[in-house]
Order: structure tokens, then sequence, then C-alpha cells
């Protein structure tokens, strides 16, 4: 109780309070600008901590890491283009339910949500850091290469109806992660004698072309449509009682998930929402209006990709291990002030973690609040005329993706996404599938190699793995859950209890 | 739109194959262990095999007709312009640049000349800003 006291009297100083304060708000907008990333906000600003004490300097960090990521939703759900890499999964429903003119509910959602999905993960960090990272320390290779697997297979469930396309579309992400140097052995794949390649292609540009400039292209090509969805009514920004007790389990189920997920190293919240967002459509009563504007389905991947900052950040604390780049640049910084985090962190300076837990839950509330006040006024960018949109879409997203590396083959990489973007939106080829292929791809094949090499070469031994054979298991429901469910609503249909569609 | 299936279908079926071949060019594992044209080959294989039922379907509904893009000439002027900015790149003078690029295509798009370009000119000055002077991001 003490070192809970010690750690909140070191946080209530005006100077944290502020120092917070600022980089919630520098969080934010790096958040909803297509390109700028939390890793590229935290690097950017840990130079400046070293002129602070500790305690500011780390509340200014943790306030960009807990701001970026709910921003990062704002413009995937008015404009369709994820702010973030995390953010994919909250456009599927939160831009459905802009088309409907309920832009302010989904925004409300997304920064209730991503506040519920950090405080979970934060009491998890509080209370359960060592177990959790205990059991994250248990992934090998092998648990990698299942979890993967496991994203992998999801692709047919955010199809949204058009499994058979989904799935060829994720498979073409699979085969666009190929381009670059094997992972084991360096050898180059598909470069075609271009250095720039070697590094392979940067899923961040990818995801705003298809996303963004994709959209800017249909939504040229369907000016009337563009219009009226424009036009389209804000709504209120709370959810009412119903709603949210409707959401409370895909919210909470989610946080679990992102917290689970994000204490991977290497795993992140982009995974987690994918993988909470597709755990919530099976288990809802409603899952056939997941991707088509469900309040639960943006519940979910919101308050998982923001519960994996806390996982990650468990982790780190207690084993000394970046669950991700912002983690590493934290590492850092902290290394910089003299804390080494590890498990020793938690047994001689526990005060410290918890200013680190209290500066969190601080940020995570200060976001909800702006991102609730704010709903209104930032939905009414839907109110700017489409052309006039269009060209800060493609002026941001361009330079966001020439910011990642200052290399302007990302920006070709962008472009050439958006047409495909734009193409696939036509022929009805879902894009999600495409982009978590490119995600996971290099993960899946490193790890299966890895694997194989522990076990000599046998693929038999890996199945003596526990953790692993959960993880196939899942899978295997994964890939047979559409037909399942196919096969059951026939059942149904031919027993006259449901109208064909 | 079942003919957009075909032409995908083939397309995709191709490139599965072309993955497969190109995958047996890479150097191969040692000791049973998989070497760098496994990934290439097995994902290849997926994709000649999802697309080969993808093509089968579009050919059964061949009937169904095309799939139509509405207002083509918007679109492929804006991906004209697109192309050009982006040939022009790192060319220098990016705020005017970028002014005339953004002002040009929403004149295209149906937008007043002037209130074109006084937006144009303001988003330029403000990326500008925001990336090469607050973010240290060269934009020339």
């Amino acid at each position: 109780m003490a070192e809970i006291l010690a750690g909140l009297s070191a946080v209530l100083a005006w100077q944290v309070l502020g120092f917070l304060a600022i980089g919630v708000c520098l969080g934010a907008v790096f958040g909803a600008l297509p390109g700028l990333t939390a890793t590229m906000g935290v690097a950017l600003l840990t130079p400046l901590t070293f002129w602070v004490s500790p305690e500011q300097g780390l509340a200014m960090l943790l306030g960009i890491y807990c701001g970026t990521i709910p921003s990062g939703g704002i413009p995937a759900i008015l404009i369709n283009v994820p702010g973030t890499p995390a953010s994919i999964a909250a456009s599927w429903d939160g831009y459905a339910l802009t088309r409907k003119g309920q832009a302010g509910l989904a925004l409300g959602i997304n920064a209730l949500a991503s506040t519920t999905g950090q405080l979970t993960s934060i009491a998890f960090l509080a209370f359960l850091a060592f177990p959790i990272a205990s059991f994250a320390l248990r992934f090998g290779p092998a648990e990698y290469f299942g979890l993967t697997l496991l994203g992998v297979s999801l692709m047919a469930g955010v199809s949204g109806g058009h499994v058979l396309k989904g799935v060829l579309s994720g498979t073409l992400g699979l085969a666009l992660a190929l381009v670059g140097l094997d992972p084991m052995t360096a050898y180059p794949r598909y470069t075609f004698g271009m250095s720039e390649f070697l590094d392979g292609i940067s899923f961040v540009p990818v995801m705003i072309g298809l996303f963004g400039l994709g959209e800017v292209l249909v939504q040229i090509s369907d000016r009337q449509a563009a219009r009226a969805s424009a036009a389209a009514a804000i709504g209120r920004v709370l959810p009412r009682i119903a709603d949210a007790k409707r959401m409370a389990r895909a919210t909470f189920s989610g946080a679990a998930v992102g917290t689970m997920v994000g204490a991977i190293p290497a795993a992140g919240g982009d995974i987690g929402a994918v993988i909470a967002w597709e755990q919530a459509r099976r288990t809802s009563s409603d899952g056939d209006s997941f991707g088509k504007g469900s309040l639960s389905g943006l519940a979910a991947s919101c308050s998982a990709c923001n519960a994996a900052i806390g996982g990650g950040m468990t982790t780190m604390l207690t084993l000394g291990i970046p669950g991700d780049a912002v983690s590493a640049i934290l590492i850092g910084a902290l290394l910089i002030h003299g804390i080494q985090p590890g498990p020793l962190l938690f047994a001689n300076n526990q005060a410290f973690v918890f200013s680190i837990v209290f500066p969190m839950i601080f940020a995570s509330l200060l976001i909800m609040v702006i991102g609730i006040l704010g709903a209104k006024p930032l939905a009414k960018v839907l109110s700017i005329p489409a052309p006039w949109l269009w060209a800060g879409i493609i002026v941001f997203g361009t330079v966001g993706a020439y910011a990642l590396n200052n290399a302007v083959t990302d920006v070709w990489a962008m472009y050439v996404a958006g047409i495909a973007g734009f193409l696939f939106r036509k022929t009805q080829i879902p894009l999600g599938p495409l982009v978590l292929g490119l995600i996971l791809g290099p993960l899946m094949e490193s790890n299966l190699r890895r694997a194989l090499i522990l076990s000599r070469g046998d693929w038999s031994a890996m199945l003596t793995r526990p953790i692993l054979l959960v993880f196939l298991t899942a899978t295997l429901l994964s890939l047979l859950w559409p037909l399942i469910r196919a096969r059951r609503g026939a059942a149904k249909r031919s027993q006259g209890r449901i109208p064909d569609a | 739109m079942r003919h957009a299936d075909t032409i995908c279908g083939a397309l995709l079926a191709a490139l599965g194959c072309a993955l497969i071949v190109s995958g047996a060019g890479f150097p191969a594992g040692t000791g049973g262990l998989p070497g760098a044209g496994f990934f290439p080959q097995a994902i290849g294989a997926l994709m000649a095999l999802l697309a080969a039922a993808l093509l089968v379907r579009g050919l059964r509904h061949r009937s169904e007709g095309p799939f139509s893009i509405t207002n083509m000439r918007e679109v492929a002027v804006t991906a004209a312009l697109l192309l050009a900015y982006l040939l022009l790149w790192g060319s220098g003078w990016f705020v005017v640049r970028t002014a005339v690029f953004l002002a040009i295509m929403l004149s295209l798009l149906g937008q007043r000349w002037i209130p074109a370009l006084g937006y144009a000119s303001a988003l330029s000055i403000l990326v500008y800003l925001a990336f090469d002077a607050g973010l240290n991001v060269t934009l020339e």
C-alpha cells in the first residue's frame, strides 16, 4: 500500500500531470494522422525527456503511447483510413457506422472501449504482471507459429461474406510478404535486383494505400454515394445503457485477448484486435452484423488494440524484453534515466512501478475525455466537401508514407496499393485479409523454420508442445466454423424455422 | 461481377504457378529443414488452388456480365495526376508543386479554381510545416 501511495504522490505533481497532458495531446495528433505511428512519436520526443525529471519524461512518453492508439481509430471510423496498424479492425465496423449516420456513436464507443481496454490491461500490469509475463515467456518459435497460424486462419472470418475471395486476398498478402531477404538464410527473394526491396514491403504504406487512396478513388467513382455519406448525420456520441450492456462482454473479452497478445513479444495490437474481433463475432448471437456496423465488433477491436499497450508494458517491465518497437524505445529511455527494467525492478522499486501505472491510468482517462468531447467536432470532418477531404487524405497519406523511412519507394507502394485497393473494392475482394497476410507472413515463416531447426527438422516433435496444440485446435475450429454455421443454417432453413435470405 | 472473378482467378492462378516455379529455383534446405523456396511454393500452391476455384466459379456464371467503373474519366485523371506528382517527387519546391497538383485535381473534380487554389496552398503549407519543420522529414 505504501508503494501505491508513493507512486501516486510522485504522479500528482502538477509538472508531471502537465507533461502527461502534453504527451496525450501529441499522441492524439500522431495517431490521427495516417503514417505517423506511436513508435515515431515516442522516438522523436524521447530526447526531450532528458531535460526533465524521470517522472516527467516518462509521463510524457506514456501519454504519447496511450494517446496514439485510441486516436488511430478516429480516421479509421470517419474516412476508413486506419491511423495506426492497430486500428485496421476498428475501420470494419466503425466506417460502416459512419456510413449509417452514426459517426458520433462510433467515435464515442472508440473512446470508451479504448479506455476500458487500457485500464483493464493496466490492472493486469499492476496485479498480475509476473504470471502474465511468465506465460508469455513460454512462447518459443513453435508457439509463435501457432499464434500466427491462428491469425492467418481468421482471414475467412474477416472476409465479410466473400470467403473464397477473402482467403485469396490473404494469400496474396502472404505472397507480398515473401519479398525481401529470406528470414533464415538472407537469400534475396523477389527483389528483382533492387536494393529498395531487400527490407521487404512495409505494410504501413500498403495499408494507407489500400484503405486511404483506394477509398478516395472509389468515392470519386461513386460520387453520388459519396455525397450521400457526407451529408449523413453525426448522431449521438454516448451509447445507450442497453447498448453498453450488449457491448460489455465483447469489450472485456477484447481487453483480455489484447492484454495476452500484447504481452507476447512481437505480437501487438494489430494482431490482438483482429483475434478479438473474430472471437467476438463467433460468440455473438448477432455475428452476421459484424463488419456491417456492429457496436460489439467495434468495441471488441478498440478494446483489444488498446489493451495490448498494458500487455506489452507488462513484458517490458517484468522481464526487460520489449514487446514491440515502442517498448524497445521506452526501455532505452528508462535506461538513460538510470532505471533497469526487469524482475529486480518489481522486487526493489515497486513505487516506481506504480509511478508508471498511475500516469497510464490518467492518460487513458484523459484520452477518453478528449475522445468524447472531441467526437462531434471531429465528426464535422464529414461535412467538408468531399473533394477537399480527398485532397487532404491524398497529401497526408503520401507524406505520411514517405515519412516512415524517408523513402520514395514507400510512396510508390502506397500508390500501387491504392489502385489495387480500388480494383479490389470494385470486384468485392476484401482488403482486411491482405493486410493480415502481409503482417503475419514473415512472423509465420520465420517462426516455423526456427521451430524446425530446434526440433532438428522433426515436424512431429512440435506437436508435443501444449500451447501449440491449443493454437492448432483453435485454428482448425476457426477454419471449420464457417462450414458448421452454414450447415446449421441450412438445417434450420430446411426445417422452416428461419426464412431463406 | 463474375467476369471479374474469371479475370482475378486467372491472374492469381498464374501468380500462384509462378511462385511454385520460382520457389523451386531458390536454395534448398539442409538436413530435412525447409529452404528459402519452401514458403513461396506452399503459398503458391495454396493460391493456385484457390484461384482455380474462383476461375471455375467465374466461368460457370459468365452470363452475369463484367463489372463497370462509373466516372471512369475522373478516376483515370486522378490516377494520372498522382503518377505525375510521384514522378516529380524530390524535384524541389514541395509546397508549390503540391499546391498546384491539388488545385488541378480539385478543379478537375468540379471545384472552383480560386477556392481550390487557396485550399490547396493552405494544405500544402500546413503539411510542410507539420512534417518538414515539425518532424524533420525532408520534403523537397
